[in-house]
């Protein structure tokens, strides 16, 4: 039993939306972490950002298909909404969205992670 | 012959998808006035159209559909999206829909089984 525990445990293992989330915040405070919002850079940023998450994602579960999306907004108090939906195997695919600002602008990232057979 | 068939049919068509796409954003909010109160259900009401005419489509897919919808208010948006999977069976397909109040931007990715 202790020995199942500890492979759960392990990153190994498979896909845990908390690290995930870890990663993904890493990833997004290196590209825009103290930038102001800037139309000339932000589709730069956007690729950046997906680019760094998935390589570190394939880097920590080598074992999953991975699709991962960011949408950055400028803040000028106009609404934005998103959402998701998902066909998938609920036992052994999961995702994680992470929510990040700053003082000019709005990041949401999604990842998906779906096993291969 | 059959076999060729097969393929069709477990071939991820971008128009098809497309076309899926365009219909159930139409349904959920074609002719709306952006308000803040309504559009969570419109969010859930396009994925969720979208997800159940793919799903009827019958093909070995896992999907995932993601939908924005923002305010026409002057702001930038900016989307990317990137991809780890296997470029031979999978494949996605994004629609970017507007009006005169709002913008939603639906994409779908098709992950074959």
């Amino acid at each position: 039993m202790t020995g199942m525990e500890e492979y759960h445990n392990s990153s190994e293992g498979s896909f845990s939306s908390e690290e995930a989330d870890v990663i993904v915040k890493e990833c997004v405070d290196n590209v825009v972490g103290g930038e102001d919002y800037s139309q000339s850079q932000v589709n730069k940023w956007t690729s950046s950002i997906v680019e760094r998450c998935l390589t570190q994602l394939v880097k920590h579960w080598k074992q999953n298909k991975y699709i991962v999306t960011c949408a950055v907004m400028q803040k000028t108090g106009g609404g934005l909404h998103t959402a998701n939906s998902c066909y998938w195997d609920t036992t052994m695919d999961g995702s994680c969205t992470v929510r990040w600002e700053n003082r000019t602008m709005y990041c949401v990232v999604s990842v998906f992670a779906v096993a291969v057979a | 012959m059959d076999e060729y068939q097969t393929e069709e049919e477990t071939a991820f068509i971008v128009e098809d998808v497309s076309k899926v796409i365009k219909e159930s954003v139409e349904v959920a909010i074609g002719g709306s006035t952006y308000q803040h109160s309504r559009v969570n259900q419109w969010s859930t009401s396009v994925v969720e159209q979208c997800l159940s005419q793919l799903s009827k489509m019958g093909k070995p897919f896992k999907y995932i559909v993601t939908c924005i919808i923002m305010q026409k208010n002057g702001a930038g948006l900016q989307t990317a999206s990137a991809c780890f999977w296997d470029n031979s069976t999978d494949g996605s397909c994004a629609v970017r829909w507007e009006n005169k109040s709002m913008y939603c931007i639906v994409s779908v990715f098709g992950l074959a089984i």
